[in-house]
């Protein structure tokens, strides 16, 4: 697989081991991420997808392996190391993720507080809110309130609050879930053109087989904690594993 | 029994944590005025309400009593020192662990289930300065202020029922009060305050901030603080009684 | 948005100031209650009991409150030294010679320390001077030497009881006195006796008088002087009337004595009570007076006899003739 990209990777993890009492739920996981690309993992719920991704950004940690992300393993950084490397990851929770008691604007300015050394201090967050909202295509919704949102609506403010510090990787943990199809496209037809717009090296974890095959340049299946099988999602749609095969029906 | 033990021991570290933190710069002063007004100011209505009853209510009830010895001239003092040293503090704190400490417990509890608190994390604001580190604070400082507030008018519903019925003037009646008070009732309630404050906060916090999958889990969180909280309430006035009768004695 | 956050920062801080001023004017209440704040000075007082008095309790001068107590130190056994702040415009009305005293605030209440203004007016208190102390009785005492009185009393009515009794029932002398009428009629038979007594006693000496009168005028004088038989006989008559008047005198006196300790009732009742000797005496008294009475008419009687003798001497009859003319020329004129 290495020798089909020519780019370097910014994500490496090895061997990595994530137990909760006596369910273990990473089992020796291996994964490289690579410069640009749009990597889909795959796998059932409880298969520690989004265990894996919140260890990669320090959220969870993790029993033993090692992180590295754009050259630096995460267990060496301290607090504010950790912040600075956030500050180039964007992260897109599963339910948006919202601040309830924040509005819109607040949500978007949020990161912004702290997040400083990458834009030094920011007096006036406005054309940045505004730049991050029209990506999206909400730049009307900028003083509602997250209740006041649909949840197709709220999936974009999220995504728009991930892109205002203008990462350059994102993760998005299932970025489909709970919308009906026709948002689902919607979104997917987003994230691309973030992809596009921003550059940014992804990956996406989703059990949403139209989402996979609409943005997936490679695909890793997660199963029983282990990267099961690698690939393009044509290659693995057509391999008759049946433990493949099962995400594909 | 022993995973009272853990959970005393978590709420313990959860608190050490609190200190660390909070010594630590930044300090999220807007997000902390922001839940001062919310404790504060939101809370009085419903502090003063009920503290006006507990006057009234207080004075009639045992103005009876006293009657039959004919000691009804002691009813301010009485009346002062009962609301002053314990009645004021505890019900202040019981009405804000029910208002407060629930929402503090359902407000995080829910941040945690949606992921709103990783988001924190990820977006570089410490969420444990951000949302516990202020919360903890306001309620500490806020609930002080609003026991001398609910104090001062439990005293104001006293004095209008003794005023109906035994015709005593604004003046006599506080002087009164006033007269039978001391510091050594006024300073270890003040700080019973503080300490009823705190324990509302970490309690609420602890039990928001920890709290379990599910929305199942913000409503088990919310109770849990209410709860929790009213227990610890309890065990800290005994305390407190304890410990400012050592002081007395000295 | 920014301008909800400034009405909510005017909010808060209008709670917070309010809350804070009027935790401020309760303190200042109660300090100002206890003279914790405005400029006092310190007065001292030592006691040998302080009755359970603590620091922060009131200090009062003629009533008033102006200031607490606010250090107790013991200096030995029996002297405790008690610390007074005293707000400085009153204590310009406090004298030196004023003195402080342990009391209670009502009868259950807290103990205070009463300021008593003293005699000496002249020069007012100074920051740390001693008071002299007076120590009141509290409560505690007061009630045990209300026991004791009580218990005296109760004994005394006891006996004042046994004595009614006894006396209604007609014991002791006094009984006597008052419910025996035979004595009381004795006694008063006695007082007529003397009364008649002393009549006749005065008739003799009367008699007597003009007896020596006329003696000294008669010429016959010498002649009687001469006669030792009579001249005996008259010198047995004056020493026997000297010696009944003595005796009449001292009875006199005795009675005199009796009645006026009686009137007076100087202890007098009690000695009737309790004293049967004294009754006795009384009696007996009673009885020599009786006595010396009847003795008394016994000599008057003899008197009368010798008289009566006298006048049949032939020496004295026409004296006596004489006098009997004079007489009924007496109440012949009248």
């Amino acid at each position: 697989m290495e020798t089909t990209q020519t780019s370097k990777a910014v994500i490496t993890i090895r061997n990595l081991y994530k137990r909760f009492g006596d369910n273990a739920v990473l089992n020796g996981f291996n994964m490289d991420l690579y410069e640009g690309e749009n990597l889909v993992i795959m796998g059932k719920s409880g298969s520690g997808k989004s265990v894996m991704i919140k260890c990669l950004i320090g959220l969870e940690e993790h029993d033993s392996g090692s992180i590295n992300v754009m050259g630096q393993n995460i267990d060496d950084l301290d607090a504010d190391q950790l912040d600075e490397l956030r500050t180039e990851i964007g992260f897109l929770f599963q339910g948006s993720a919202l601040y309830d008691s924040m509005s819109v604007r607040e949500n978007l300015e949020f990161p912004l507080r702290r997040h400083t050394k990458k834009f030094g201090r920011i007096h006036d967050a406005e054309p940045l809110v505004l730049e991050a909202l029209e990506s999206v295509g909400l730049a009307k919704a900028i003083d509602l309130m997250p209740d006041e949102l649909s949840g197709g609506m709220k999936r974009r403010i999220a995504l728009a609050r991930t892109l205002i510090l203008k990462p350059s990787i994102i993760l998005y943990d299932e970025p489909t879930t709970g919308l009906d199809p026709i948002t689902s496209k919607e979104i997917v037809q987003l994230m691309q053109k973030v992809q596009e717009l921003y550059k940014t090296s992804s990956i996406i974890i989703t059990h949403d087989v139209d989402c996979a095959r609409a943005i997936a340049n490679r695909m890793i299946l997660l199963i029983d904690g282990k990267n099961y099988a690698e690939g393009s999602f044509e290659t693995l749609q057509n391999n008759m594993d049946p433990k493949i095969q099962a995400f594909f029906k | 029994m022993k995973s009272i033990l853990i959970e005393i021991g978590e709420l313990s570290y959860f608190a050490g944590r609190f200190f660390r933190e909070a010594f630590k710069r930044p300090f999220e002063y807007r997000e902390f005025l922001r839940q001062c007004y919310n404790m504060g100011n939101r809370s009085f209505l419903l502090v003063g309400i009920t503290g006006f009853i507990i006057g009234l209510v207080f004075t009639l009830q045992s103005r009876p009593t006293l009657q039959e010895f004919g000691a009804v001239s002691w009813m301010p003092s009485m009346v002062g020192i009962s609301i002053i040293r314990e009645i004021g503090p505890i019900i202040t704190a019981l009405i804000c662990a029910g208002r407060i400490g629930s929402g503090i417990g359902a407000e995080l509890g829910s941040m945690r289930v949606t992921e709103q608190i990783d988001a924190m994390d990820v977006s570089g604001t410490n969420p444990f300065k951000y949302l516990v580190v202020t919360r903890i604070l306001a309620t500490t400082l806020m609930l002080p202020i609003l026991v001398v507030l609910s104090d001062a008018i439990a005293l104001y519903g006293s004095y209008l029922v003794e005023n109906l019925k035994g015709d005593v003037s604004f003046q006599l009646y506080f002087n009164e009060v006033f007269g039978s008070l001391e510091f050594g009732d006024v300073v270890p309630s003040t700080i019973k305050s503080f300490f009823f404050g705190f324990a509302i906060g970490l309690v609420g916090c602890f039990k928001g901030y920890t709290c379990g999958k599910g929305t199942e889990g913000v409503g088990r969180a919310a109770n849990a603080a209410v709860v929790y909280t009213s227990m610890v309430l309890f065990i800290l006035d005994f305390l407190a009684v304890l410990v400012s009768d050592i002081f007395y004695d000295l | 948005m920014k301008e909800k956050s400034n009405t909510q920062k005017l909010k808060l801080g209008i709670f917070v100031i309010a809350g804070l001023v009027l935790f401020i004017i309760g303190v200042y209440l109660i300090g100002n209650q206890q003279s914790m704040f405005g400029s006092t000075i310190r007065l001292y007082a030592s006691f040998q009991n302080i009755n359970g008095l603590k620091t922060g309790n009131n200090v009062r001068f003629s009533g008033l409150t102006i200031g607490t107590v606010k250090s107790i130190d013991m200096l030995n056994d029996s002297m405790l030294i008690v610390g007074m702040a005293i707000d400085k415009s009153s204590a310009t009305h406090i004298h030196k010679g004023a003195t402080a005293a342990i009391g209670t605030d009502g009868l259950v209440g807290n103990m205070i320390i009463n300021i008593i203004a003293g005699k000496n007016q002249t020069t007012t208190v100074e920051e740390g001077d001693t008071l002299t102390s007076f120590r009141k009785l509290n409560t505690d005492e007061m009630l045990s030497t209300l026991n004791v009185t009580n218990e005296n009393a109760a004994l005394l009515t006891a006996d004042l009881l046994k004595i009614t009794r006894a006396i209604n029932a007609g014991q002791g002398p006094f009984a006597t006195l008052i419910n025996d009428k035979a004595a009381a009629a004795d006694i008063s038979q006695a007082l007529q006796n003397f009364r008649q007594t002393s009549y006749a006693a005065l008739k003799i000496m009367q008699h007597t008088d003009q007896l020596v009168l006329s003696l000294n005028d008669s010429k016959g004088l010498v002649g009687l002087a001469k006669d030792s038989t009579t001249s005996n006989h008259i010198r047995n008559v004056a020493a026997n009337l000297d010696k009944t008047s003595n005796n009449l005198n001292v009875a006199v006196k005795d009675l005199q004595l009796t009645i006026n300790e009686i009137r007076n009732g100087k202890g007098t009742l009690n000695y009737l009570v309790n004293d049967t000797s004294l009754a006795i005496k009384v009696d007996t008294t009673m009885g020599k007076l009786d006595m010396t009475l009847d003795q008394l008419h016994e000599a008057g009687i003899k008197l009368n006899e010798n008289l009566e003798a006298l006048k049949h001497n032939f020496l004295f009859r026409g004296y006596f003739k004489k006098l009997e003319k004079e007489k009924a020329k007496v109440t012949g004129n009248r």
